[in-house]
């Protein structure tokens, strides 16, 4: 790796905690792994809360704690929803569960991320494998909706539930990334931060970083990283739709999702953010409608439908609304 | 006749009640016959009715079943996915009194069972042939064409039954049949034309007559000539859009798409682009868009759950959802229309090249933060973005640091591209610099191991550079902070 004067990293790993007592907050989970290390022995073990409340670094600090700086030779780590199909975890989990474990070692860690995202046919073969290779393999899965794992699996872990960090964990946590990185931040920036990332430390600090890149962190710079993150297309989509000019906002939304490739979740979320502006001008009840359609697609999505099917057929009902109101644009 | 009568389709409204009002097929009758008057006390547990489609095997099941006080549970081969899903039928099936009281014997139909064997898991076969071993109650089952390899095992297990193509007499015997009822004016050769199209296959051949007779008031030769199309192909993308929008009634749009080329989830893409283009009406739409958006929502749980039970509603709310749809202005559904190729196909071969280079950014920050490929494409990327087009030294240098490539800094800097990747080759120049003065310093202190003044020298200059390059982050890092 090359010297730091000439490589920069993204601050999120720059700064994530490496072992267990360097985790800051929840402390009960953190007591309780410690525990393990200790005892060198661990059940399989079901980490499950919202996204950036430190599932995976716990889950990686843990590994660290129990295998010392080599740590990444005993840990396979997958991510459920890249990894197509269980066909290819079985295969990888095999390979990895079959080789020889060193003599110091008193297990390896099949670390698997996105668990909630896998089919439930996926989930009773990946039950079978932690049954299989119980000897020799601990499974560490990670989710954000517990309900989604099924019951077999859920009863053979530990279940760790994350809650999501408080806001002066997190602000704390960014002030002391800005003393390291020698950048000044103003109180009012990482507030704001906080309320956009929503308790998600990854994403906190993300935008931490992009907004640091235009020079001090300020509230104005983090307004604009986030803005140039989140294309002002979806508030003409959302404008074009309820003037019932219903094909121009169809494509418009077509190219944002091809050309950018943001997700039909990611384009809901902005498109409710943009529907609480003051910037879009209808009547309150309107809004409240509005947000009414987004849930309900963003549940569709959520079950497993279509990203683009389900987005058009909010715009149709946006025209919908969009005429009823009498919106021009 | 009432409103509701005058709605079904008339293969339904027509269906033999009797047995001996089954067309033809005399020896297909009394071997079935012989079979169910003895069940259970027969060779062979289960019967497996073959032949070309609309010879009547359905049709003599249901009469059969009719005639011999059966109640039939009709069940599709794709439900039978698992395990529990025959112990849930077997279950059904053996609990004699019905909701209604009455205590009917049941029979089980199974429609097109040699529809599994071109399915890529063989579960659903060792399922049926499960619940033939423990069903108390009679199997029926129906098959285009039985002599698949892989159904070898459930032909041992069935009495093979065979129905033939009808005659063309015999067909053009039931059309008339119907006209007269109907009170339709035909022309004798416009019967013979249709039958000639079906090929034997009654049921099409009905089908065919309703549409002309209903549609027209009468069915004469030009007419068919014009409307009725051969059976032996399948509807291309076109017609099938054509066919779904136009249908008046929910058996006609659910019939359009089981004749056409497009499977469900192409359906689902050509619905989508040519619904607006369809309907112009903002209700009809939104109604035709609702009805799609549910069959999607339909079809994602079953991939979710593997209940393939559901595909049915997913067609329902697919065909005649959206045919139904136009009741503002229902004129809306003949309009010609030129449909369109799916967008959204033509948009990702088209940007297949910027894709990829995205999907390999993703992948290296998806291992980088130990986070998913999507999360790296909807989180990460578009801050990644905002950097490398604000700052393009800090951009270059987290280049460097997690690895991107020239193309994925184009990607991700856009126009300012020319200066980030001028910032990324000055420092992969730097770093190349770097690593041979280390190695010369390595070869000189190396060769002369008594330190001479000359290798002390270099040994001080590397160990104040390393002090340097500390500082030299906080003042970069410094310096673009205080850019602004």
């Amino acid at each position: 790796m090359s010297s730091e004067k000439f490589a920069e990293l993204l601050w999120a790993e720059k700064y994530r905690p490496r072992s267990l007592k360097e985790l800051v907050n929840q402390e009960e989970i953190v007591k309780r792994l410690m525990k393990f290390v200790e005892e060198k022995n661990m059940p399989h073990l079901l980490f499950a809360g919202p996204p950036g409340t430190g599932k995976t670094t716990t889950a990686l600090a843990l590994a660290h704690d129990l295998y010392g700086d080599e740590w990444r030779k005993y840990v396979l780590e997958l991510n459920a929803s890249d990894e197509r199909g269980i066909a290819v975890i079985r295969t990888k989990v095999k390979e990895f569960a079959r080789s020889k474990l060193p003599g110091d070692v008193p297990f390896k860690i099949v670390l698997l991320d996105e668990a909630d995202n896998m089919t439930a046919d996926a989930q009773q073969a990946l039950r079978r494998l932690m049954e299989m290779y119980v000897e020799t393999t601990r499974f560490i899965l990670i989710a954000n909706y517990p309900s989604k794992i099924i019951e077999p699996i859920q009863s053979r872990c530990a279940v760790f539930r994350f809650t999501p960090l408080k806001k002066e964990d997190v602000v704390s946590r960014l002030k002391w990334i800005c003393q390291q990185e020698n950048v000044v931040c103003h109180d009012d920036a990482l507030d704001v931060i906080y309320e956009i990332a929503s308790g998600d430390m990854r994403k906190a600090i993300n935008i931490l970083q992009a907004a640091a890149a235009l020079g001090e962190v300020t509230v104005a710079h983090v307004y604009k990283v986030v803005g140039l993150a989140h294309p002002k297309e979806v508030r003409e989509i959302i404008q074009l739709a309820l003037a019932g000019k219903f094909i121009e906002a169809r494509d418009k939304l077509r190219t944002l999702m091809v050309n950018y490739g943001i997700s039909g979740t990611d384009i809901l979320k902005q498109m409710h953010r943009e529907v609480f502006s003051a910037d879009l001008k209808i009547p309150e009840e309107a809004r409240v409608d509005l947000a009414d359609y987004i849930g309900e697609i963003q549940f569709r999505i959520v079950e497993g439908a279509d990203d683009e099917i389900q987005l058009t057929a909010l715009l149709a009902k946006m025209s919908l609304l969009g005429k009823k109101i009498g919106f021009t644009l | 006749m009432t409103d509701r009568e005058a709605k079904l389709p008339w293969v339904i409204k027509y269906r033999p009640k009797r047995i001996a009002e089954v067309v033809d097929q005399e020896e297909a009758k009394a071997k079935f016959v012989e079979w169910l008057r003895r069940w259970p006390n027969v060779p062979k547990r289960a019967a497996l009715l073959y032949g070309p489609p609309g010879c009547g095997k359905t049709s003599l099941v249901e009469a059969a079943a009719n005639e011999f006080g059966y109640e039939v549970i009709e069940m599709n081969a794709s439900d039978f996915r698992r395990k529990t899903d025959i112990e849930r039928i077997a279950k059904r099936a053996a609990t004699t009194a019905s909701l209604f009281g009455t205590s009917k014997k049941k029979l089980i139909l199974l429609d097109e069972v040699d529809g599994i064997a071109g399915r890529e898991d063989l579960g659903g076969l060792e399922a049926i042939i499960q619940l033939i071993k423990i069903s108390p109650s009679p199997i029926v089952m129906t098959a285009n064409d039985p002599w698949d390899q892989r159904l070898k095992p459930l032909r041992d297990v069935s009495e093979l039954i065979q129905f033939k193509r009808l005659p063309k007499r015999d067909v053009v015997r039931v059309l008339k049949m119907i006209c007269q009822k109907e009170g339709l004016v035909c022309e004798e050769q416009a019967l013979e034309y249709i039958a000639e199209r079906s090929e034997g296959d009654l049921r099409s051949a009905i089908n065919d007559l309703q549409a002309v007779g209903e549609g027209y008031g009468k069915v004469t030769l030009s007419l068919v000539r014009e409307l009725v199309k051969p059976r032996d192909r399948e509807h291309d993308p076109f017609e099938t859009l054509r066919n779904i929008f136009s249908a008046r009634y929910a058996w006609q749009a659910k019939l359009a798409l089981s004749q056409s080329q497009l499977d469900y989830d192409q359906a689902k893409l050509w619905l989508l682009e040519n619904i607006p283009l369809q309907y112009t009406d903002p209700e009809d739409r939104a109604r035709a868009l609702e009805a799609l958006s549910k069959a999607d929502v339909y079809l994602g749980r079953i991939i979710r759950t593997g209940d393939w039970g559901l595909l049915a509603y997913a067609i329902d709310l697919m065909t005649a959802g959206v045919a139904l749809a136009a009741r503002n202005n229902p004129r809306d559904k003949y309009r010609w229309v030129k449909y369109s190729f799916p967008q959204r196909l033509l948009l990702l071969s088209r940007t297949k090249e910027l894709r990829s280079i995205r999907d390999d950014i993703a992948k290296i920050v998806a291992s980088h933060m130990h986070i998913s490929m999507s999360q790296a494409k909807s989180e990460v990327l578009p801050l990644l973005m905002a950097i490398f087009r604000s700052n393009p030294e800090y951009a270059a240098r987290i280049a460097v640091g997690i690895g991107l490539s020239e193309k994925m800094i184009e990607y991700l800097a856009g126009p300012a591209k020319g200066e980030v990747l001028a910032h990324y080759r000055k420092l992969k120049e730097a770093i190349k610099k770097e690593a041979e003065e280390r190695a010369v310093s390595k070869m000189i202190s190396g060769a002369a191991s008594p330190a001479t003044t000359e290798s002390k020298s270099l040994q001080q200059r590397s160990s104040s550079k390393r002090k340097r390059k500390k500082e030299g982050t906080t003042t970069s890092l410094l310096s673009f902070a205080k850019k602004k």
